[in-house]
């Protein structure tokens, strides 16, 4: 409603003695608080198969804290996690979020999806006649959702879950379903991260994206570029042990081919990252992640997944 | 009347995956099957690999008690290499390890546990709350739905302190083998305190009156979910330069009697578990192998037993084991002594912070094993847990993993006796049909179940006695 109508209308209505200008108005002020001044981002959100890192993580959030993300930034509508229904109220929820929101809203998908034996090794839901798997719930609700967000490193590439011998065959979201996948890696996710790509869909869209899925707003540099500890590397400048304040390269750090930006981000309120720990970056928003990282304490060239490849490779990366 | 089976799926609010199915009948519950639905292989995926990756990938078990498994880690590295640690290594250790309890404790309350006994806000995520029996009076309702916002607020806190010494949370990176890699220093000793007291204000000041306010106004729960009170702790807080001096002492509690305990008396069966034993090609004998086709099996978790005797374990058995708590093996018992072990290690974790020396990090690895086989234990969040290897040119040959919630989620062993928490479920009276998912959802996140823990445990052999630990 316009500023003149709604001038109109009280100038209309004023006179009278009852409520039928409250009532009208009301309707009005209703409507214009439920619409684009409120607008929050409707979510599905099912845990697969992870460690529960990622939502532990999620709550670490600090501006927005994660009850500010609940109350002004999305609808959580399901989520195993944090939801308070319990038991079949919880399932049909789900069932009527994803009937009435088709297309609308997003789908957080937090860890990876066993195909082994038809998915049976990672449970959703049961009811007394049948099991809905990981598997059935995200081609359900994958194809469904109008975003598609993968959560962790384990959504994302497979991650721990895949590692090898890889005994459940699990894999990342994107071999499931046919359709854009949203990587927000991480073991665990950084919350900004996370809390970040859900405020660029709900304000502005699709972010967007890296070669691997990922949003470039935070996986575009690798770690190696940002460290503090840069001018350690170019000189030569390496630990000899953990617990050391120079370069870690040489106790396996992974930030040279790892797409992240926890130097200058850091975590848990901005306090701290695993150099600035005096440690190696294990490369946790990797594709390879952990295999491709481990054994973790040694340098690049000589890791697991890498012994047979080009040594230095990741100079050229960077 | 005829028996009639529910299936009470999903169990939310907890970590992890969990489905319980009950057999009613009439009122009362006469059977109880608890799920854990989801299987991840660790046990697996650590074979092959450099035993000093135990720190840095057993975190990625589970995501809320991360700082347990990556502590346990350690104590096993620590041994295996022999390394001596300094008082500064397992003040700061302790520091750590303290402010992750204490993040799970608060989270578990606030967030998992408050709204079964506190009316929610009909929005998401609390819409469909259901709770047929709300108690209080509306003005504390509000008053603890403030808190839920705050207890996130202040649970972040407490992870800040872990990431200050730690690097990040969860599985955090400087509390490794040898001791910590960040050094303690005057700045982040003083904000460390900050934080801590921060945390102590709103433990002391909002868990402690609202743990009591929930046990006045639901005091039955004093009566719902007893297990049968026996109770078992690995101990807590190690301290010593071989990790030697438990802080919180170990032992096995059989009613007024404490008995020290004997690892080698601890077995898994796996009956009505989803695995199955066969010789592999090319294995190092009998082989687990995970089959979700099995017959009759109804979970993930292994039945793990003491003496051939279903074990407790959590914060009320550290509680009681350590003369803290006197009380039952109730639901309201099991909140209770959560809340008052969280007070306890608020006090601790600052008396620690207020004890260190600033100095260079506390580390100091050593790089050559001095065994090939080695045992390590804690008590975790939830309860004992321990870690096993078997190494060999230091990759690992076997790593096994018995976790808390395998503990209290056992399902039935090869008699058909109860676990605790199907034990605590079992001869629940449901008063009203409607509140069958209250009561039981109650009963069941008073254990703080963490699925994602429960699904890992396995050894190649079905059991942990001494000789064939590892």
């Amino acid at each position: 409603m316009d500023k003149e109508k709604f001038n109109e209308l009280c100038h209309d209505l004023a006179p009278r003695s009852d409520h039928t200008l409250t009532e009208a108005i009301l309707k009005e002020v209703s409507s214009f608080q439920a619409g684009e001044q409120n607008k929050r981002l409707p979510v599905i959100w099912i845990e697969t198969s992870d460690s529960g890192d990622n939502n532990i993580a999620f709550l670490n959030s600090t501006y927005p804290y994660a009850g500010q993300v609940f109350t002004d930034m999305i609808d959580l509508l399901y989520c195993n996690s944090f939801m308070t229904a319990q038991g079949k109220h919880a399932l049909n929820i789900l069932e009527q979020a994803a009937v009435m929101l088709k297309g609308q809203f997003t789908l957080v998908v937090e860890g990876a999806i066993p195909l082994k034996d038809n998915g049976l090794y990672n449970i959703i839901i049961r009811t007394e006649n049948r099991n809905i798997t990981a598997l059935e719930a995200v081609n359900w609700l994958g194809n469904l959702a109008k975003y598609v967000v993968a959560m962790g490193t384990c959504a994302s590439f497979g991650g721990v879950s895949s590692a090898k011998p890889n005994i459940t065959g699990s894999v990342a979201v994107r071999q499931v379903l046919n359709r854009e996948i949203i990587n927000v890696s991480g073991c665990p996710v950084n919350p900004d991260w996370f809390v970040g790509t859900l405020a660029h869909l709900l304000m502005y869209g699709r972010p967007e994206l890296d070669e691997l899925g990922r949003p470039t707003l935070f996986y575009g540099y690798t770690v190696h570029r940002h460290c503090q500890r840069r001018s350690y590397f170019d000189k030569g400048d390496f630990a000899e042990n953990l617990g050391d304040i120079e370069c870690m390269f040489s106790q396996g750090c992974m930030g040279p081919r790892t797409g992240a930006d926890c130097p200058y981000r850091q975590w848990i309120n901005y306090v701290n990252w695993p150099v600035r720990a005096n440690t190696p970056c294990i490369g946790c928003t990797n594709e390879d992640f952990p295999d491709g990282s481990t054994p973790f304490f040694t340098p690049i060239s000589e890791k697991g997944s890498n012994k047979d490849k080009e040594t230095n490779k990741w100079r050229k990366r960077e | 009347m005829a028996k009639k089976r529910v299936m009470f799926s999903p169990v939310t609010r907890l970590e992890g995956l969990l489905s319980v199915e009950v057999t009613l009948d009439g009122d009362r519950v006469v059977n109880a099957n608890a799920s854990s639905t989801t299987f991840r292989g660790f046990e697996w995926i650590m074979r092959d690999r450099h035993v000093t990756d135990a720190v840095y990938m057993t975190q990625r078990i589970c995501g809320i008690c991360s700082t347990a498994h990556g502590a346990v880690a350690s104590y096993l590295l620590d041994e295996l290499y022999d390394n001596t640690l300094s008082e500064n290594a397992q003040l700061m250790r302790n520091i750590m390890y303290a402010s992750d309890i204490i993040q799970n404790h608060i989270r578990h309350f606030y967030l998992f546990g408050l709204p079964d006994y506190v009316r929610m806000p009909q929005r998401p995520p609390f819409h469909g709350q259901n709770l047929s029996d709300a108690r209080l009076n509306p003005k504390d309702d509000q008053r603890l739905l403030e808190n839920y916002f705050e207890a996130i607020k202040v649970s972040q806190k407490s992870h800040e302190i872990l990431a200050l010494f730690g690097g990040k949370a969860p599985h955090q990176h400087s509390f490794v083998h040898g001791g910590v890699s960040v050094a303690p220093t005057a700045d982040k000793i003083n904000r460390a305190l900050a934080l801590a007291k921060t945390v102590r204000e709103f433990v002391k000041g909002k868990l402690v009156p609202d743990t009591e306010l929930i046990a006045r106004a639901y005091s039955d729960y004093y009566q719902i979910g007893v297990t049968e009170g026996q109770f078992l702790s690995f101990g807590l807080f190690r301290f010593g330069p071989k990790n030697e001096r438990l802080l919180l002492k170990n032992g096995v509690q059989k009613g007024n009697r404490l008995i020290p305990l004997d690892i080698g008396l601890i077995n898994e069966d796996i009956t009505n578990s989803w695995f199955s034993t066969a010789f592999e090609q090319g294995s190092k004998g009998k082989e687990l192998i995970p089959n979700p086709y099995k017959p009759g099996a109804y979970t993930w978790s292994k039945s793990v037993t003491y003496g051939g005797q279903h074990y407790e374990v959590g914060p009320l058995a550290r509680m009681i084991i350590n003369g803290k708590h006197r009380g039952g093996a109730s639901t309201m018992d099991r909140i209770y002594a959560r809340t008052l072990e969280t007070v306890h290690f608020t006090q601790l974790m600052e008396d620690w912070l207020k004890r260190l020396k600033p100095g260079p990090a506390p580390i100091e690895q050593k790089k050559t094993p001095v065994k090939n086989k080695v045992v390590a234990t804690t008590d975790a969040m939830r309860g004992a847990l321990l870690h096993s290897a078997w190494i060999e040119d230091e990759q690992v040959v076997r790593y096994n993993i018995i976790t808390p919630s395998v503990w209290n989620f056992s399902p039935k062993d090869e008699y058909g006796r109860l676990g605790p928490t199907e034990g605590a479920l079992v001869g629940t009276v449901v008063p009203r049909q409607e509140m069958l998912f209250n009561v039981l959802g109650r009963i069941i996140r008073s254990f703080d179940p963490c699925l994602q823990c429960a699904t890992h445990v396995l050894d190649m052999r079905g059991n942990v006695k001494k000789e064939r630990l590892i």
